[in-house]
């Protein structure tokens, strides 16, 4: 059979950042590929010299739809450096933030930047729903697009009710947060939970959270689809419906390894349910047989990634971020850094989430089906049914004890070095901080994207995204939307632009940009 | 000759079923759009074109933009009837037909009404601009051909205004018309757009979703914002985020914190900018609820030229208990012996604060 590899060009926006994949295809099947960051922002750089509590400012802007989580992680090392354990009430508040964070950017990620593909005339008007994905998820006009900025847009009032506004406060400081909202705001908080949840389950789910929670199985997944026209017809339903149609759950495997640190430290005194002290169990996973997590395996390989070269991969708190662009010379060929867990390359993100904490439906899907697009997706739209009823009851507690502390004082930061290693929307994130004189000496950021999007290690391992493209089918290679759908499955923070080489021509492969 | 004009739509009621989308609608005013375009009648258009360009930044502007109230971001384009050509984070147009749109642009058949830049212009290293690039060529290259093109050039946040940051870092982060306080900046001292407007700067980190969408109401309208020296619309940046600060009162009587998690003044000890830098965060609330200060949370002084600040959040350089820094146009000799007395005077339920905020 004849080879034939040719040029493309692949719509890869809607994400933070600039991301550029160069992909080689054969006989209409991704053979290779490398995905390239093209922008590099430098924050570590920023960071050394500044004050000790100055992340709390510029670490969320490393990402304007992932700003508290990053808040997050950079209260958690300074927590972690001062020796503080914050009261109750500030865990509720920061937990709630962050749920909120994530609950808008899984339904916005979803519809605004996921589904909104199923609405490419090139790509699918030929698919027998194509004319319905139209209606729901056509920019700015589309009926599930239209909903899901005006109800995720009243959610967030949750985060500016907390913590002043939204994106990019910095209302949690170490030893706890800086305000607790009037029982009346509390209160508002609450219906606000309330009018989005009624509203999720009605459009996304179709169905009660408490109904979908019951599906523990791929054939309890087919019964419950046809149980019901409010099924089929929610956002859920049309995914997997269309998905299956486009094949969206035979493409986009990946490295069948997933990590997740964990997240939502409880509170000491909550009717919220967890393991060990965090609502989400962290962990490491081969396919589903999930391991022990420890944060000391985790690596940072620049082997292929534009900065200045050290002789091995190092742990986050020896590395350093040194720009050094070289042009288009040899095998660098990202802005991203390549992290590694036991020196494997693994997936983050809400699928990894779902497998680490035993999830019965996505579990059955990966032994089925292995990871795919499809899987990957559903557990993001879905994800929101687990972080609803906690946000309800932190909620009614933070009611009832508001008059309980919310911050211990830490008046200076001493020396010392900690991490904050929390779940973002897209996956692990850690921040790595070392302190001195009140003084940022040491600031490292590993984001879910640079989980997902690495470029290739000194073994000349693919990244997450880029071994789940191979093996994918593009029919069009003029719109290759599939390989599309498989790096956005990822849910990557960067602007994309995926294109493809002639077999063994590496020229033309270039630059990437990272939102870090 | 015919005249296009989008229908202004009422809100969708989204509490019980959805009923039109104003997809099919949309599709039609795009189609009537392009006819007009074949048939050389742009002049005609009442459709005024936008396209969102991503600099060097985060995406927050673009996430502060999305909570827009009243309108909100879809009935303000409608009702605007602007076209938005493209956004990075809306929009699912191919990067075929984005080529050929960003050619048009260039080439003058497409007319370009409003340019926003959201992010700085990365120039380094060594002003080359290879920090970021689209297909291995500075993205810097398509600022430029985009801005000398458009009506009118609207710089969203900080980082687009003033090059924020990284602005002292290899990235060489740049402002569209300004460096931090210096002007000049990526398009130059002299750019002027073709309506001869400078560059609009929406300055914030991120911008107050207001300020967004009261400029695009202005630019669509045609009307010319007063600007300040730093090129800020008088509209939103002639008074200081401490105007409307609910914490007012104890600044007044000099009702100071040093720590955080209490009600009173943070000026004097915790490093807030709200009476050195200009902003409507007080004036007009966040996400429609709130502010960071009314959060116990200092401005940072994120709509500054200078913004981040080389010396640490959270701290306020101080002499003897006055800042160094001293609100807008005061007298450092008077507003020391005013704040004495101010303190002297200070109302017992301001001294003896004990609800927490």
């Amino acid at each position: 059979m004849v080879k034939i590899a040719k040029g493309i060009n692949i719509p890869l926006n809607r994400a933070e950042g600039d991301l550029q994949i160069n992909v080689e295809i054969e006989g209409g099947v991704i053979s290779e590929a490398w995905s390239a960051g093209t922008m590099f922002r430098g924050f570590e750089g920023m960071m050394r010299g500044r004050g000790a509590l100055d992340g709390l400012v510029m670490t969320p802007r490393v990402c304007g739809i992932c700003s508290i989580t990053h808040l997050t992680a950079a209260v958690e090392a300074l927590d972690t450096i001062a020796g503080v354990t914050p009261p109750d009430n500030a865990r509720r508040l920061r937990n709630l933030a962050l749920m909120v964070e994530t609950v808008q950017s899984d339904v916005r990620h979803a519809i605004l930047m996921f589904m909104v593909d199923f609405a490419n005339r090139e790509a699918y008007d030929k698919h027998p729903l194509w004319n319905e994905a139209l209606v729901r998820y056509q920019p700015l006009a589309g009926r599930a697009a239209v909903e899901v900025i005006r109800e995720s847009k009243r959610l967030i009032q949750v985060m500016a009710i907390i913590g002043g506004q939204w994106p990019h406060t910095s209302f949690m400081v170490p030893g706890g947060v800086t305000s607790i909202p009037e029982v009346s705001k509390l209160l508002q908080c609450r219906i606000i939970v309330e009018r989005f949840c009624s509203w999720y389950e009605r459009s996304i789910l179709g169905c009660s959270i408490e109904r979908w929670q019951a599906i523990g199985s791929v054939g309890d997944l087919d019964a419950w689809l046809d149980e019901s026209p409010a099924h089929r017809d929610s956002e859920v339903g049309f995914f997997i419906r269309f998905s299956r149609e486009a094949g969206l759950h035979t493409c986009g495997r990946g490295p069948n390894r997933f990590l997740s640190y964990g997240n939502l430290p409880l509170p000491l005194d909550t009717a919220v349910q967890g393991t060990g002290s965090r609502m989400l169990a962290a962990g490491y996973a081969v396919s589903t047989t999930v391991h022990h997590f420890e944060a000391a395996q985790i690596t940072e390989d620049v082997s292929h990634s534009w900065y200045e070269q050290g002789s091995v991969p190092v742990h986050p708190f020896a590395g350093k971020t040194k720009p050094y662009a070289s042009g288009q010379s040899g095998q660098l060929y990202s802005w991203v850094k390549a992290p590694r867990y036991c020196g494997e390359v693994v997936e983050t993100g809400p699928l990894a989430e779902m497998v680490i904490g035993g999830n019965p439906l996505f579990c059955d899907m990966i032994e089925k089906d292995g990871p795919n697009v499809m899987a990957r997706q559903l557990a993001r739209l879905v994800r929101p049914t687990g972080l609803l009823a906690p946000m309800s009851v932190w909620l009614g507690e933070l009611v009832d004890k508001r008059g309980d502390a919310f911050y211990r004082s830490v008046l200076t930061i001493p020396d010392g070095q900690g991490a904050g290693m929390i779940q973002a929307a897209r996956g692990a994130l850690g921040h790595w901080v070392k302190i001195q004189d009140e003084k940022i000496t040491h600031y490292q950021i590993i984001t879910p994207t640079a989980w997902n999007g690495s470029p290739r290690d000194e073994n000349g391992v693919r990244g997450a995204w880029e071994e789940a493209l191979i093996g994918t089918k593009v029919k069009d290679i003029n719109n290759p939307v599939e390989a599309g759908h498989v790096v956005r499955s990822f849910d990557p923070c960067l602007v994309c632009a995926v294109h493809c080489l002639k077999k063994g021509r590496e020229t033309g492969i270039v630059k990437l940009g990272f939102a870090q | 000759m015919k005249k296009i004009k989008n229908n202004v739509d009422a809100e969708v009621d989204i509490s019980d079923g959805i009923p039109d989308t104003g997809c099919e609608r949309n599709f039609r005013v795009i189609d009537a759009l392009r006819e007009s375009l074949g048939n050389g009648k742009m002049e005609e258009k009442a459709l005024k074109t936008a396209y969102w360009l991503q600099g060097g930044g985060c995406g927050g502007d673009t996430f502060s933009f999305l909570s827009s109230e009243s309108p909100d971001v879809i009935g303000l384009l409608r009702t605007l009837d602007i076209h938005l050509l493209r956004h990075p984070s809306l929009s699912n147009i191919s990067p075929a037909t984005h080529e050929a749109l960003l050619e048009d642009i260039v080439a003058g058949r497409q007319e370009l009404d409003i340019l926003l830049v959201e992010g700085s212009v990365i120039c380094g290293p060594a002003g080359t601009g290879m920090f970021h690039t689209v297909d291995g060529h500075p993205k810097k290259e398509r600022v430029y051909s985009l801005a000398s093109q458009a009506q009118v050039v609207i710089a969203v946040g900080t980082c687009a205004s003033f090059g924020g940051f990284g602005s002292d870092d290899a990235i060489e982060a740049t402002g569209l018309q300004f460096v931090k306080k210096q002007r000049g900046g990526f398009l130059g001292k002299d750019f002027t757009s073709k309506s001869g407007q400078p560059v609009i700067n929406l300055a914030g980190c991120p911008c107050h979703h207001d300020v967004i969408a009261g400029a695009l109401m202005a630019a669509a309208k045609g009307v010319n914002l007063e600007l300040d020296k730093f090129q800020r619309p008088l509209e939103w940046y002639a008074t200081t985020v401490h105007q409307g600060c609910t914490r007012n009162e104890y600044h007044e009587y000099r009702v100071e914190e040093s720590d955080f998690g209490e009600m009173g003044c943070l000026f004097f000890h915790m490093g807030c900018a709200g009476p050195l830098v200009p902003g409507p965060c007080n004036k007009s609330l966040w996400n429609q609820q709130s502010s960071k200060t009314r959060a116990g949370v200092p401005c940072f002084g994120c709509t500054d030229p200078e913004f981040p600040r080389a010396t640490p959040f959270f701290q306020t350089p101080n002499i003897e208990g006055i800042p160094l820094s001293l609100p807008m146009g005061v007298n450092r000799a008077h507003y020391m012996v005013y704040k004495g007395m101010a303190a002297a005077a200070a109302p017992e339920h301001l001294k003896n604060r004990k609800s927490k905020v």
